[in-house]
């Protein structure tokens, strides 16, 4: 379980971007973020495995504080989360099997690592990740020759490789056309229902969130304004979120499966 | 609807902004610090009419590097092969050294400000001197021969392949560098496998081009007895055997040259 007290982060600049946010998120939930940009979902992401730290309360993870936890400790907590990314960050001149076993270096050893000698059984791990996001022909291609939704399930199941409890996803569709937007939403879906690991996404679009979100957080200038299931929002809740009215720009629109039911 | 062209929506075009003084100064100064250094009383009397009017004088030296003297030829290969045992020794050596040492100079891999000034204060000393200077000093340190030779030429490398690999490592994309921090893998796990892979063409590459500069520099360091071509360069300078030198000459140009094709050829296969 993943609980915020009281979380905030302020930026060197000045810039306030989680102001005193409590939120707890039980085992298993497929939890949508939802905000203009600039409202804080990154941050909100990145302070639960501590990709940027905290100036004030705390994040616990499965009761353990990041925010207190040494370089090591920290190290551990990020072992079990995975992330996936909007650019996908994959190293292009490798391959997506190497890619894929940039989720196993924790438990990998350093000096293996250096190496390359990746166990056998964190190879395996490795493709049978691939297998589950439906990729593993592609496994000895060079990254850089794929396509964007392709590069996407590379980096779910790098996440995956990970073997984690929790996955985060930042503005994981944001690069990606409508049709392959839903293809690694469902991805993300079914992980979250098969693994029972805790999803936690930002979208921008408020269809996607309604279809995807068992449960939707809406954020507005560093502050949860929002917290329901995705059946409860309905278009004044979004207003509320977004603090203007809605425009196509918010929606995909496109074939987007059951997005009329709100 | 064209109406906003003209009329309100429009806004007014920025003036266009005054150059800065400075310009004007910087172009002042280089000027002034050309005719300082080439000028007859400060300078070191520079002058191109005595250049174009004495051209004709080193003709007749010129003319004795024809024809070579093609006789000459067997006795610089063993030179030129020990100058290329030099050059791949050296390369080896220095380039290897500053793989982990460039990734110290470079921000990006090591955040540690103390570590980060120290390895870039030691590589801009290295970096300092010229190599024709480290083969004196070793050659008085360890005597004449291939090894001081080498021993400059790995300093020269270290210096400028942890340069440019350093500058490459700033500039590497930050994705994968968040995608490994994210991951839980450490330092060293990161350097490996989100930063190498991304700078390793431009490794490969500069480690080619350190190589060919060795086989050119080692012309030079053995004249002051490092070794290599350079000996022979040195003794039949010192004779006058001018169709020697163009023989040894044209043989350097083309060893580089082969050299450059195949550091063409392996730099496309891999970038």
């Amino acid at each position: 379980m993943i609980r915020f007290e009281n979380a905030s982060v302020t930026y060197p600049g000045g810039v306030e971007a989680l102001k005193n946010v409590t939120l707890e998120i039980p085992d298993g939930q497929m939890m949508v973020i939802v905000g203009l940009s600039g409202a804080g979902k990154s941050t909100l992401i990145r302070a639960i495995n501590g990709l940027v730290p905290l100036t004030g309360g705390d994040v616990m993870v499965d009761g353990v504080s990041v925010r207190e936890a040494k370089p090591k400790q920290l190290r551990e907590i990020r072992s079990k989360i995975g992330m996936i990314f909007q650019t996908f960050n994959l190293v292009k001149r490798t391959s997506v099997l190497n890619n894929v076993l940039m989720g196993r270096l924790h438990g990998a050893g350093t000096m293996r690592s250096l190496l390359g000698w990746y166990k056998p059984v964190d190879i395996e791990i490795a493709m049978q990740s691939l297998e589950r996001v439906g990729i593993v022909e592609k496994a000895y291609v060079r990254a850089s020759n794929l396509s964007g939704g392709q590069m996407q399930r590379v980096g779910i199941a790098r996440a995956l490789a990970q073997e984690p409890t929790t996955i985060l996803a930042d503005e994981p569709v944001a690069s990606l056309d409508p049709p392959t937007s839903h293809v690694v939403m469902r991805d993300l879906q079914r992980i979250n229902r098969e693994l029972n690991i805790t999803t936690i996404v930002n979208l921008h679009f408020l269809d996607l969130a309604k279809v995807y979100g068992e449960r939707i957080i809406g954020m507005r200038n560093g502050e949860l304004v929002y917290d329901g299931t995705g059946a409860q929002a309905d278009e004044r809740v979004f207003r509320d979120i977004y603090g203007r009215s809605l425009t196509a720009d918010d929606m995909m629109g496109q074939d987007a499966p059951a997005a009329a039911a709100g | 609807m064209t109406a906003s062209t003209s009329s309100l929506g429009a806004t007014q075009r920025p003036a266009k902004p005054r150059r800065s003084p400075w310009t004007i100064i910087a172009i002042g100064a280089f000027l002034v610090i050309t005719w300082w250094a080439a000028s007859e009383e400060f300078g070191i009397g520079f002058d191109v009419v005595r250049v174009v009017n004495n051209l004709t004088r080193g003709a007749s030296i010129l003319a004795e590097f024809f024809p070579p003297n093609w006789s000459y030829l067997p006795q610089t290969y063993g030179p030129m092969l020990e100058t290329f045992k030099m050059a791949v020794i050296a390369s080896i050596i220095g380039c290897g050294v500053a793989l982990p040492v460039s990734f110290l100079a470079s921000r990006v891999t090591t955040p540690n400000l103390a570590i980060f000034l120290a390895d870039r204060g030691i590589l801009n000393v290295i970096r300092a001197l010229p190599d024709l200077l480290y083969a004196l000093v070793f050659v008085s340190a360890v005597g004449v021969g291939p090894l001081p030779g080498i021993m400059a030429l790995v300093l020269f490398n270290i210096g400028v392949v942890a340069k440019l690999l350093s500058e490459t490592v700033d500039g590497v994309d930050p994705g994968p560098i968040e995608a490994t921090d994210a991951a839980g893998g450490n330092r060293t796990q990161m350097v490996r496998w989100a930063v190498l892979p991304q700078v390793l063409p431009n490794y490969v590459a500069y480690s080619l081009y350190v190589f060919e500069l060795n086989i050119r520099a080692s012309a030079v360091l053995g004249i002051v007895g490092a070794g290599g071509i350079g000996n022979n360069i040195n003794t039949v300078r010192r004779f006058f055997q001018y169709d020697n030198m163009s023989v040894i000459l044209i043989e350097i140009f083309v060893f580089v040259f082969i050299i450059e094709l195949i550091s063409i050829w392996l730099r496309r296969r891999l970038v």
